[in-house]
């Protein structure tokens, strides 16, 4: 947990220290019309973010105990298994679409790492994204991003709702 | 107080209305879906679905946000006590006697007990909102910037100095969560902060992207590292259990005044269900004269905790709609439905949009009570969700979470900050730093700032403005007693676990 915790507050110095650098080319400074200048509540947030991280690394030193690990043994595969398929997912919304990608993801992951029948993946892995599409493309006008493919793959789906209703 | 009365019954009158009343049902069923399923709070379940409400009329609208927070309230409990599995972080308190007292046969006695304590809870959190949200709203009236201002610290000084979790770590949290809001342009000069040239950073982080990664993925992560078992009971609720469950929640009078007292100051001071739900369990505990018993299924065990979740949850509503200040982060996310209506939450809001808000009271009112008698009739249909595999639940969740964060502003670029908040909120969760002040610093950022930037103004740039003193054209002193005393008690309240101990160690010498 000690790597861990240094890391982050490590992570939030540089952020801090970031942002002090941006305050101070901002000007924190009183300025004669407008008072406290763009950069004022920022460089004390800043200082106040850089200050306690630094007493957190400070602490975790001095510290004689490492602490459990961060993550537990075993725990990281399906961390993993959930991170990277959803990013793998929000890759490919700009070719199919956000409901085309989720329609690949669900049968992904269910098939993959659930083990789960072909013909169940299938039926879930579709009605769901439609279900989805529907709500919001069609009923509450919400557009969803489409990508190149996904007005084909979802358009007839898309005339069928306008026919019916 | 008998123009206040015909409102709140003019306001039932328009939560009873057939369409509010269907929301209602509508979105206290959603409410308990996304309570029963881990990875998906009320926070973001509220978050997910305010895209959809734009299309509805406000008092619809705001209806359905509430409704699915108060289901999410009274469906965390059910898979808790049922399987062990907390739908939601409020309900992990209740998995310490709900679970053993299900397991020892008697789980229709434990859902029914969780059930009653929860509507208890809400019904003494309405009652506050409705009984003081017009006098604290006619009192807020009277704020002045500098008033404003040391509201806010007053709130986040409770995170620190009363929130349970490591000072420096809350300090960090809230530094953070205000430098997200700060992202952007600068509303007073134009100037462009802390984006470094990039566009996508000129529109700043959006609150309700930090709630769905940091609740919503960073719970999901969560789970999944800790993996998902499954075993657990069928609750079905037989007449009996309820009749027994009244029986037992008149004796445990006592753990549930207590549960609903720490809940609703809780919900005041803020701090949310959560920190409530634990605080009320350890407080009942401490209190309870067979301590043996707790940990094996305790009635006082589920009681104390649950009516505290609830009562924090609804009488949070009581500072958000009368200060602009959420009780609890999803309190801030409902706040934020309100916003895209136009409606900003704050004294103001009392006055001139007073259909509005008592339409909002009504419905609580509606809502929780509505509540009670859908979880205790179709509770046993909420917890099958539970068994279907998490496999085919979890892609499904991030899924609608990702069109959640697309659909606040139609950009890509939200869904990408989704996952890397969900990150940064698994790690908060296991290295211990709140994630509540940081959401609500990152709500309250924009109001805190021009608060004080204003009161600065004002006094020519003198910081003693803050703490209420203001030296006058004429030279003289005057002081704002009202926000002296309110920057006193945030201070005291800052450095509350240093002062406790410096007294309990005097008493300790002294004895």
């Amino acid at each position: 947990m000690r790597k861990a915790n240094v890391g982050l507050a490590v992570f939030f110095l540089a952020l801090g220290a970031l942002c002090l650098y941006d305050s101070v080319r901002i000007g924190f400074r009183w300025l004669p019309v407008t008072g406290p200048g763009p950069g004022f509540l920022p460089f004390y947030l800043a200082l106040g973010c850089v200050v306690g991280s630094a007493l957190i690394i400070l602490r975790e030193f001095k510290k004689e105990d490492k602490g459990l690990p961060l993550i537990p043994e075993g725990g990281l595969g399906p961390i993993l298994w959930v991170l990277i398929p959803s990013t793998v997912m929000l890759m490919i919304v700009p070719i199919f679409g956000l409901h085309a990608a989720a329609l690949i993801y669900i049968a992904f992951y269910m098939k993959v790492v659930g083990k789960i029948e072909v013909y169940k993946c299938a039926l879930i892995s579709i009605l769901f994204p439609v279900s989805l599409y529907i709500i919001f493309d069609k009923v509450f006008l919400i557009p969803l991003p489409s990508g190149i493919l996904g007005d084909y793959l979802f358009g007839p789906v898309g005339k069928l709702y306008d026919v019916i209703f | 107080m008998a123009e206040n009365m015909q409102l709140l019954m003019s306001g039932i009158g328009t939560a009873l209305m057939p369409v509010n009343f269907i929301t209602a049902i509508v979105g206290l069923a959603l409410g308990i879906i996304v309570g029963v399923l881990p990875g998906l709070g009320g926070a973001n379940g509220v978050a997910i679905l305010i895209p959809l409400t734009v299309a509805m009329d406000p008092v619809a609208g705001i209806i359905l946000l509430a409704s699915i927070y108060w289901g999410a309230l009274y469906g965390g409990g059910i898979t808790a006590i049922l399987f062990n599995i907390p739908g939601e972080p409020w309900s992990v308190a209740v998995t310490f006697d709900g679970y053993p007292l299900a397991n020892k046969g008697e789980p229709g006695k434990a859902l029914v007990l969780s059930f009653l304590a929860h509507s208890v809870g809400a019904v003494i959190g309405v009652i506050l909102l409705s009984f003081f949200a017009p006098i604290i709203a006619a009192f807020a009236l009277m704020f002045g910037p500098s008033e404003v201002f040391a509201v806010m610290m007053l709130t986040f000084s409770a995170f620190v100095g009363l929130g349970g979790k490591d000072a420096v770590k809350s300090c960090v949290s809230i530094f953070i969560g205000f430098l997200l809001a700060c992202v952007g342009m600068d509303i007073v000069t134009g100037e462009m902060r802390m984006t470094f040239g990039s566009i996508d950073l000129m529109a700043g982080f959006d609150f309700i992207i930090a709630v769905i990664g940091l609740f919503g993925l960073g719970e999901i992560l969560l789970t999944v590292e800790e993996g998902l078992k499954i075993e657990g009971k069928a609750g079905k609720i037989s007449l009996k259990d309820v009749k027994d469950g009244f029986v037992i929640i008149c004796k445990e009078w006592k753990a549930l005044v207590l549960g609903v007292g720490i809940g609703a100051w809780m919900g005041l001071k803020p701090g949310g269900a959560t920190p409530a739900s634990f605080m009320a369990y350890g407080f009942a505990k401490q209190g309870a004269k067979n301590k043996d018993e707790f940990g094996k299924g305790a009635y006082a065990g589920i009681i104390a905790p649950e009516a505290a979740t609830h009562s924090a949850g609804t009488s949070a509503a009581l500072p958000m709609i009368t200060l602009g200040i959420p009780g609890s982060p999803t309190m801030a996310v409902i706040m934020g439905g309100l916003m895209i209506f136009g409606l900003i939450p704050g004294p103001m809001l009392f006055k001139e949009h007073a259909t509005f808000v008592w339409a909002f009271i009504g419905s609580c009112w509606v809502g929780n009570i509505l509540g009670l008698f859908i979880v205790m009739a179709f509770a046993p249909l909420f917890a099958a969700i539970l068994r279907v595999r998490f496999a085919i639940i979890m892609p499904i969740i991030v899924y609608v979470c990702a069109i959640g964060a697309y659909a606040v502003n139609n950009r890509m670029i939200d869904i990408y900050y989704m996952i890397v908040f969900g990150v940064f909120g698994y790690l908060f969760k296991k290295l211990d730093y709140p994630i509540a002040p940081m959401v609500l610093a990152l709500v309250l950022g924009g109001m805190a700032e021009s608060a004080l930037r204003q009161s600065l103004l004002m006094s020519g740039g003198n910081p003693g403005v803050l703490i209420g003193l203001k030296i006058n054209e004429a030279g003289r002193l005057e002081i704002s007693w009202l926000c002296l005393l309110i920057m006193i008690a945030a201070f005291i309240i800052f450095f509350w676990p240093s002062i406790s101990g410096f007294l309990e160690k005097r008493k300790k010498a002294s004895a």
